[in-house]
């Protein structure tokens, strides 16, 4: 290593070490803090991160959401147009719970993000990563087996891409020329619901790669769930369809005998809490969610953070 | 200097290794109807394909049907129209031994699927899921990793999501034209090649009895274009002869018929050692999805307060 490279690297190090300093501080930092959600529909970043992101937004951090689908499959008798207006007063409805500043539903099709090109989709939304400039992300984890909803791969893998081409200047030109600066989000969070049956284990290297990590989300569990609540016509949706495979085996849920309003918010309630109990098996918390996680700590050797 | 750590981070050990997996029966059915998915002629008869649960199923009164998805032009010694025909033709010979009823043929291009659009392959089998409402899917797995074959990797993705958009009516909704309702399949069989380590890790295992694997064996070589050559059997047995050894049950047979014979066992080795791993004398793994799975929250619950009507 020559010194010019010496003297460079110690400098990266330091400005990193200095920036990290600033992070894990409480609340007061948290005002400078801005959280961008990335979601391919309207219900999974909530049932996988919503008691997480409440407590940031909690905490003062400001939020935004980008919604990727219009969830026009979603729901039970309804037409997609119907199907897409609901939804998106609801998740719209349902972000305010959760404390987010601004959504923004991109209005692809539900199910058919197989066919968008990914740098399309990853440019979309590196749009909003330079527009708010956040310091925290969540996406979902493409990583993530055993989830059906291959919308969320295809989403969570433009999004992860879409985090690292923001930063760099070549990417999207003209971004630039419109004012939209190019942007590194430091803090990074993959979240999906507990389907992957080997989601907590350890990734090969402590290292530049995420890891498993667990958060307490007692104190904005109930927020989570009416978040969730919110979610009328998704979560019907889910009702009816369960009582359908039910009937035509010949069973029934004494809970879903009359699907109304009061039906679904129960079936909703048991469904959250129960993923918030999953989420907390083997810590000492009751509810949690679970993430694989991304910080800057992550981004420079282990030998230089002690 | 110490970087302040707000949260806990849990760095949890992967599990053992060796741990045995739980051995699934075949599920309910309801329909008692099945379909084997694959891109290729010969994916359910191999080392890791899911031939052994194939002959279950039937032999439990179960009705399945194969779609082969490309039209296997690339595999085996001849152009490309007669590799089609003969595989297409083998395909059936072969199915029809572990009890098929039918075989599709949605004919794509044989590795050359890249540029054949994901939401068209996958809008074919969302239409025939919903004309045979199966209770059972068998593909591969589609988040395996290090799966070099592409077709592989395209058709199993296109699978994954058919199996539940099929259940929304808003998704190709021109089906209802000709009466088929949408149809969520229940449960879904995947396998992938298990040798690649952490590539892909089943979760459980289907218990077989000889003459699953029986059947299973002989639908392996039944594919004659691909699998037998009289050569290879020679060479075989001219190995054996070099050191002073013989296999007696080779005797008598040709070398076309050695090589059979030779894969045979190499089928049942396959099956004995998944069994073996796992406390069962025969076995098949699986990535196994239940009917409750897309709802990782709920599944206890439906469980255990689900009633007869």
């Amino acid at each position: 290593m020559t010194l010019l490279s010496q003297r460079t690297a110690a400098a990266f190090l330091t400005a990193t070490l200095l920036f990290l300093s600033g992070f894990g501080l409480p609340a007061e930092a948290d005002e400078n803090k801005a959280v961008l959600v990335v979601t391919a529909d309207a219900g999974d970043y909530i049932l996988a991160a919503g008691g997480t992101i409440a407590k940031m937004l909690d905490d003062g951090a400001a939020g935004y959401l980008v919604r990727v689908t219009n969830d026009d499959k979603d729901s039970w008798g309804l037409t997609p147009e119907e199907t897409a207006r609901r939804t998106r007063d609801e998740s719209e409805k349902a972000a305010e719970i959760l404390g987010f500043k601004e959504v923004e539903s991109l209005g692809y099709r539900a199910g058919e993000l197989g066919g968008v090109s990914p740098t399309e989709l990853r440019d979309r939304i590196l749009f909003y990563i330079r527009l708010y400039k956040p310091t925290v992300m969540f996406i979902p984890n493409p990583y993530a087996e055993y989830v059906e909803a291959l919308d969320r791969f295809y989403v969570g893998q433009a999004a992860e891409d879409a985090r690292r081409a923001a930063s760099m200047s070549n990417y999207q030109p003209p971004f630039a020329v419109v004012g939209l600066e190019t942007h590194f989000t430091p803090e990074l969070y993959y979240y999906a619901q507990p389907f992957d049956p080997r989601r907590r284990e350890a990734e090969s290297s402590a290292t530049f790669v995420p890891q498993p990590k667990i958060l307490d989300i007692g104190s904005t569990f109930d927020k989570k769930l009416r978040a969730a609540q919110a979610l009328k016509t998704i979560n019907h949706s889910m009702a009816m369809r369960i009582k359908d495979r039910l009937e035509s085996t010949g069973r029934r849920l004494p809970l879903l005998d009359n699907v109304d309003e009061a039906s679904v918010g129960k079936l909703v309630e048991i469904n959250v809490r129960k993923l918030a109990e999953i989420a907390a098996q083997d810590t000492d918390y009751s509810q949690a969610e679970e993430f694989h996680y991304a910080g800057v700590e992550y981004q420079i050797p282990s030998k230089y953070l002690q | 200097m110490k970087i302040p750590v707000t949260a806990a981070v849990l760095l949890l050990t992967a599990l053992p290794a060796a741990a045995k997996l739980p051995i699934v029966d075949i599920p309910p059915g309801h329909t008692k109807t099945f379909l084997v998915i694959h891109p290729h002629h010969d994916d359910h008869s191999w080392e890791s394909g899911p031939a052994g649960l194939i002959t279950k199923l039937v032999d439990a009164g179960w009705t399945g049907y194969f779609l082969r998805v490309s039209n296997d032009e690339k595999d085996g010694p001849h152009g490309y129209p007669h590799n089609d025909m003969v595989n297409l033709f083998e395909a059936r010979e072969a199915t029809e031994n572990l009890g098929i009823a039918d075989v599709i043929s949605l004919n794509w291009r044989n590795d050359y699927m890249d540029p054949t659009p994901h939401n068209e392959i996958r809008g074919q089998i969302i239409l025939l899921i919903r004309k045979y409402r199966p209770d059972v899917v068998i593909s591969y797995f589609p988040w395996g990793h290090y799966d070099r074959n592409p077709d592989h990797r395209k058709v199993s993705k296109a699978v994954g999501e058919a199996v539940w958009l099929a259940g929304f009516a808003n998704v190709h909704p021109e089906h209802r034209r000709l009466g088929f309702q949408p149809h969520r399949v229940p449960y879904k069989f995947y396998t992938q090649r298990f040798d690649y380590g952490k590539g892909y890790e089943p979760n459980a295992v289907v218990e077989l009895n000889e003459s699953n694997v029986r059947r299973k064996a002989r639908s392996y070589w039944l594919h004659r274009n691909v699998r037998l050559r009289g050569a290879t059997g020679r060479r075989l047995r001219q190995l054996l002869k070099d050191q002073a050894l013989e296999i007696p049950e080779l005797e008598n047979l040709t070398d076309i018929e050695a090589h059979a014979r030779m894969q045979e066992w190499s089928m049942y080795d396959a099956a004995r050692k998944v069994g073996s791993e796992n406390g069962i004398e025969y076995g098949e793994m699986f990535s196994h999805l239940d009917e409750w799975h897309p709802w990782p929250g709920l599944n206890d619950y439906l469980q255990a307060n689900a009633v007869d009507q």
